[in-house]
């Protein structure tokens, strides 16, 4: 059984009551060799200074809640062995996010862009319930499986320098989300979610920097998704050219 | 230290009734970790546009007489020439490199009916037209007859 060990945490704080900016504060901890990232913040929280705000839940990589900046890389803290670290570990909130304090982030402005690629099977008439379930082969669900892994999680935002740069930018998980949704059998709404690609928040601002991609916990490959559906709303473009929208030309 | 993200990243339509921090931009962009070869892909446009400009100043050159056409052609001896153009070569390969490993998973699981092939087949036939063409350009470059 090893040892435990000090590390320090410089971890960032902000309080948006008496803070003008956010500063740093040091915490030299003992931790158990076997801790995760969060283990650690959640000691720190619970025995060495209650005031630190962060946001946690599942513990196993499934909630998506404890995205942060760990040593100035986008990381599930919940997944991220600490032996994996030096004796010095800075903690940040998650970049490109307003800080609502310490370690929380503003979600809401993520959660608009969800609702903009409308993550929700769009039907152009809905089946009768006596027709039974809508069937979907093996092969059909392997083209979307992939991208309906997203936990967000937040940390290919946190990645992306489109994102930083470009606050109409959709972000990669909405994207990917509504690819998702395009390219399910299911699915009857992929002009609807192409003219929201087309649209201000375009896809075409991915500049495809691979980041979102690199720093993904679940392998979703946000990158493939959103540059996928670049090529689909070319195409999409394209055929509205010569056929309307409701088949007639 | 990270710079400040555009003021806006991330906002929500609606203000919150609390105040935030500013959102600040990943601390290694651009030039640490892996967003350097990010950053170098987009700096090569740099060089393709000053590519442009010696293409031009060539034509140019070449439709201006037989003197002016060998005025150019000592002036691309020069070592000043001769380091632009190996950075120019270094940038092609790394752009194309770069391209290659990016562009099969960029490729929808169909297109109508079609499926595209696997990625290593896409990756192939990529350097497959890279190294025909420039195998080609290269023998017609050197003298050789098609």
């Amino acid at each position: 059984m090893s040892e435990r060990q000090k590390k320090t945490f410089v971890i960032t704080r902000f309080d948006p009551d008496t803070d003008e900016v956010p500063k740093t504060e040091s915490y030299e901890i003992e931790v158990e060799p076997y801790w995760k990232i969060l283990d650690a913040i959640n000691y720190i929280k619970d025995e060495v200074d209650p005031s630190l705000s962060h946001r946690w839940s599942c513990r196993m990589a499934v909630c998506g809640s404890c995205g942060m900046m760990v040593n100035g890389e986008p990381r599930l803290t919940c997944k991220d062995r600490l032996s994996g670290y030096g004796d010095t570990i800075e903690i940040s909130p998650l970049s490109n996010f307003p800080v609502i304090r310490d370690l929380v982030v503003e979600m809401d402005g993520f959660m608009d862009k969800f609702n903009q690629v409308k993550p929700w099977i769009i039907r152009a008439k809905e089946l009768a319930a006596e027709d039974g379930p809508m069937r979907q082969s093996p092969e059909e669900l392997e083209e979307f499986k992939q991208f309906s892994m997203c936990i967000n999680c937040m940390l290919c935002y946190s990645a992306c320098p489109v994102v930083a740069n470009e606050p109409e930018f959709l972000g990669p998980a909405a994207i990917a989300l509504g690819h998702r949704y395009n390219i399910d059998s299911r699915d009857e709404g992929a002009a609807e979610r192409n003219e929201v690609f087309r649209g201000e928040g375009t896809v075409f601002s991915c500049s495809y920097a691979n980041e979102c991609s690199e720093v993904c916990p679940k392998n979703v490959d946000p990158a493939a998704a959103v540059n996928q559906a670049k090529f689909n709303a070319v195409i999409d473009w394209a055929t509205g050219l010569v056929i309307s929208r409701d088949g007639k030309e | 230290m990270a710079r400040p993200a555009h003021p806006h990243a991330m906002q929500p339509s609606r203000p919150g009734s609390t105040r935030t921090a500013p959102p600040q931009m990943p601390p290694r962009y651009p030039m640490g970790g892996r967003y350097r070869n990010y950053t170098l892909f987009d700096a090569t446009g740099l060089v393709y546009l000053l590519v442009g400009f010696v293409a031009l100043r060539i034509v140019w050159a070449l439709g201006s007489g037989r003197e002016a056409w060998q005025s150019m052609l000592n002036q691309l001896e020069n070592p000043l020439y001769i380091a632009f153009h190996v950075l120019a070569f270094v940038s092609v390969v790394f752009v194309a490199v770069r391209f290659f490993s990016l562009f099969p998973k960029a490729q929808p699981p169909r297109i109508g009916p079609a499926k595209p092939p696997p990625a290593p087949v896409i990756t192939a036939m990529l350097y497959g037209v890279w190294f025909g063409i420039t195998a080609v350009m290269t023998f017609v470059l050197i003298g050789g007859n098609l």
